[in-house]
């Protein structure tokens, strides 16, 4: 996958990276580890997302529902029922990819805006459920001390199972991309009519998308609980799922890695600037306005453009002596 | 091979397709004339299910096929190139293709299997065959009109058809890829024996190598016959009185 | 008389007049949400922080003009002034830039917004409650209803939101500003061609939906506490009634606005802890039968 992102040099610096993320436990500090842990788990929740954003061009905007849910229902489970917690962290994704596929159906029939408004809908009444019934889901207080199986209840090997989860995550949805499935996806959001008549079925690939996605959200909820021992309601409040396209945008939404980059970058800034002021959200605010006018391909996309933009002036040098095209008459 | 029936349809008050009919038999190249705003993208539009129609049947070989939405009318053997350049811009020419082919052999669900691997020699037979090979890792989005052009008629070869349907495939071309593109639609009559329906506004290129020619006006299917008939008949002639905007 | 009294209970018709004032407020904000949405196609997430500074600046102005009534009948002429002034600004140097591009930027762009003004209102106002008091004209209730008391302010917002309506009704439909906005929503390209300024078309449109923004806070003001988060709670609701409503549509942001206040004010009369999900639950169903809206969008 770094081959792709940065050429041939991006496999020594990918391997170089990996190493060290499995060495750090070894030499930095508690803090950094926690840190880290999260940067992982929200980088693999913003991948997850842009399957369907970046890559199918669904308006996905508020992912964080099937995290939260992701999440609640894996804690729930570990809390409420006496099975071992290894059940819960596995009944998180199928619950998440559950309610994907519910609201994936209800919402898919729509397009583009309004299906990304549709859903903001439904995740605003799942929210106020789990906000609202104190009793079973401890409503604006969360559930907390959620008990971790022993063996990754350190710090230290909580991090190291997040770091498993993610890498075999991240390679699963790259293989995705890269099949036969994520081309039919990209057609799709190149041109749904055209993908349409050469023989795609476009919803029912919308729908499996979202499912995926979903899954992998709740992947991301699982790996939470393993942190941080709880879960809160904010976890699906739709400011979270605007943060986590924030992250796709930084990082670059049409490339593999740009997510979780975003996701390292937004985390990093929030942790350093909320050291020193309680205003977070402004410089966040700032930071998107920035991004937004100036690099609206995100970091690793300026930086691919860059790279591959010199293939492509030769390549416009070429068409020049092609003729231009006129205007087209209806027929 | 392929029956249209009285087919219609109306946006609001406007008819656009007003009871039109159209046969097209195996191996033949049929062409579609008719001055602008006669509806024939949109009885193409009908044909491969891009819409639905309000009244009126398709058949495609025997089967009624009216109303089905645009992948089963793939399935079916039906592959169509459309007028405004309708390709994957983010794409290369290569994956263009390849996901033709790729869908064709259903094989989008494949969820594993790295695409790179899939599908290579067909796509590559492809883009030879049009003369795009030279360009295959071209990103659509930079390439010349024509050969986007071209690439439409490639992308629906990757379906494998038994009907191609294109949409005014020289519009917007100069006369070298013009001539070039009549050559690939003659072969593809020829050495591959598909059935072709199209529809252009040059007449050269129409009476050169279409078999049988149907004309449309406002909807409606005034004619349809051999060249000779059509240039004698009365009705076409007046209809392109008054207007050098032919088809 | 008797009959009346039968059927609908005092408590309950208090309770459905608690909701249409509050339908009032939700209205007056949805409207020029759903106008925004309509003829610009922004989905306007910055309306909600609007809102909230149309509180705060109603708290700080009726205390600079020494908090008795004059200062709130000044604070709701200049509030919404003050937002609309704001708006204008943001809309003309950063908003009218992005509209060539891809819808998503300029959603991003009003989240944006709204994460800094989040933070501004935090910084000028900190981060207490504030109160801005009734003005003595509207202090005190009317006793309707077998004996329940119904402030008289509420009624006020009852008056109110009717004048709104039909004034905002007016400049749509009967002003020619109103008829360019709305052949603008539909197509704006034609519009252009016609040697209209699209460009000044959306500048005031958007100017006047949020000045509706900031005159639902001015008015929401007295009867709440003011204070952050109101954006966050409010802008979902907002666009859940415009949703419901039919995008751009009016009289659909009014009836959703219907929906949504009295399921709110109806279910916390029949089960208390969970009546808050009523309108929520009220627009899953809504959607899912008609999933565009319930009147004609102009999408």
């Amino acid at each position: 996958m770094f081959k792709n992102t940065l050429g041939g040099k991006g496999r020594i610096v990918g391997s170089a990276v990996i190493v060290l993320l499995f060495l750090f436990p070894l030499f930095l500090p508690r803090f950094y580890i926690y840190l880290i842990s999260i940067i992982l788990l929200t980088g693999l929740l913003a991948t997850s997302l842009n399957l369907p954003l970046g890559y199918g061009g669904i308006f996905q905007f508020h992912h964080a529902v099937f995290y939260g849910v992701g999440a609640y229902a894996a804690a729930l489970m570990i809390t409420k029922s006496g099975l071992s917690p290894w059940v819960g962290f596995v009944v998180g994704p199928f619950a998440a990819a559950f309610l994907s596929l519910i609201m994936g159906l209800i919402c898919i029939r729509l397009s583009k805006l309004y299906f990304g408004m549709l859903q903001i809908s439904l995740g605003s009444l799942v929210w106020i459920i789990v906000y609202r019934w104190y009793s079973f889901t401890g409503g604006d207080n969360g559930i907390h001390g959620i008990p971790v199986p022993e063996i990754i209840s350190s710090q230290n090997n909580a991090y190291y199972f997040t770091l498993l989860v993610t890498l075999l995550s991240l390679w699963a949805l790259y293989k995705i991309i890269n099949s036969p499935f994520g081309s039919a996806l990209q057609g799709i959001r190149d041109n749904p009519v055209r993908s349409g008549m050469i023989g795609i079925n476009v919803k029912l690939h919308q729908l499996m998308v979202l499912v995926i996605a979903g899954f992998f959200a709740g992947v991301a909820g699982s790996l939470f609980i393993v942190v941080d021992t709880a879960v809160f309601p904010d976890m699906l409040f739709w400011t979270l799922s605007l943060e986590v396209l924030i992250m796709c945008l930084l990082g670059g939404w049409f490339t593999f890695l740009g997510p979780m980059l975003g996701a390292a970058v937004i985390i990093s800034l929030r942790t350093f600037v909320s050291g020193f002021t309680d205003y977070w959200t402004l410089p966040l605010g700032i930071l998107m306005m920035l991004v937004i006018f100036f690099l609206p391909n995100g970091i690793l996309g300026y930086i691919q453009d860059k790279l591959y933009g010199k293939i492509a002036e030769q390549a416009e040098a070429v068409e020049q002596t092609d003729l231009a095209q006129p205007a087209v008459k209806e027929s | 091979m392929l029956e249209v029936k009285t087919l219609s349809k109306s946006f609001g008050g406007f008819v656009a397709v007003n009871r039109a009919n159209l046969s097209v038999e195996k191996g033949e190249i049929v062409a579609v004339i008719g001055p602008n705003g006669a509806g024939k993208t949109t009885l193409f539009n009908l044909i491969t299910g891009v819409l639905k129609p309000e009244n009126g049947k398709v058949f495609f070989k025997g089967e009624d096929i009216t109303g089905l939405p645009s992948h089963e009318v793939c399935k079916k053997g039906i592959s169509r190139s459309f007028q405004v350049v309708n390709v994957f811009q983010r794409l290369s020419i290569f994956e263009n293709v390849q996901i033709a082919i790729l869908s064709r052999e259903r094989r989008t669900w494949n969820l594993f299997t790295p695409s790179s691997k899939l599908a290579v020699e067909e796509t590559n037979e492809i883009l030879e065959s049009v003369g795009l090979m030279g360009k295959k890792g071209r990103t659509t989005g930079l390439i010349s009109h024509g050969d986007r052009k071209v690439l439409e008629i490639a992308m629906a070869l990757g379906g494998n058809p038994e009907l191609l349907i294109l949409d005014e495939p020289t519009a917007g071309m100069a006369p070298e890829e013009t001539s070039r593109c009549i050559e690939l639609i003659k072969d593809l009559s020829g050495k591959r024996g598909l059935t072709i329906l199209f529809c252009e506004h040059d007449m050269e290129i129409v009476f050169g190598i279409a078999n049988r020619i149907m004309v449309m006006v406002r909807g409606g299917t005034i004619i349809q016959g051999s060249c000779n008939e059509v240039r004698s008949n009365q009705a076409v002639q007046e209809a392109y009185l008054g207007g050098s905007d032919v088809c | 008389m008797d009959l009346i009294y039968t059927i609908f209970s005092p408590k309950l018709m208090s309770q459905i007049f608690v909701g249409l004032s509050r339908t009032v407020i939700l209205f007056i904000v949805a409207s020029g949400l759903s106008l925004i949405l309509g003829v610009l196609r922004i989905p306007n997430i910055w309306h909600g922080s609007l809102y909230m500074v149309g509180a705060f600046m109603t708290f700080t102005i009726s205390g600079a003009i020494g908090g008795g009534s004059l200062g709130f009948w000044m604070a709701l002429f200049l509030a919404p002034l003050g937002v609309a002034f704001v708006s204008l600004i943001a809309e003309r140097s950063f908003f009218q830039h992005l509209y060539e591009r891809e819808h998503i930027m300029l959603l991003l762009l009003t989240f944006a917004f709204s994460l800094v003004f989040g933070d501004l209102v935090k910084m000028v106002w900190g981060m207490e409650y504030k109160s801005v008091p009734v003005p003595r004209v509207f202090q005190g209730s009317v006793h309707l209803f077998g004996g329940l008391p119904f402030p008289l302010y509420n009624v006020f917002l009852l008056g109110i939101g009717p004048i709104v309506a039909v004034a905002l009704w007016l400049i749509v439909n009967k002003t020619k500003i109103g008829k360019i906005s709305r052949a603008a929503a539909v197509d704006r390209e034609m519009v252009g061609a016609v040697g209209i300024n699209v460009s000044w078309v959306f500048a005031f449109v958007f100017m006047i939906g949020c000045l509706l923004a900031g005159l639902g806070g001015a008015l929401v003001a007295p009867t709440v506490n003011v204070s952050l988060g109101m954006d966050h709670t409010l802008i979902m609701e907002a666009f859940l009634i415009v949703i419901i409503g039919g995008l751009g549509n009016i009289w659909g942001a009014l009836l959703g606005a219907l929906i949504f206040g009295l399921a709110q004010s109806l279910g916390i009369l029949i089960w208390p802890q969970f009546g808050i999900v009523f309108p929520y639950a009220a627009v899953i169903v809504v959607l899912l039968l008609r999933p565009t809206g319930l009147l004609k969008s102009t999408w």
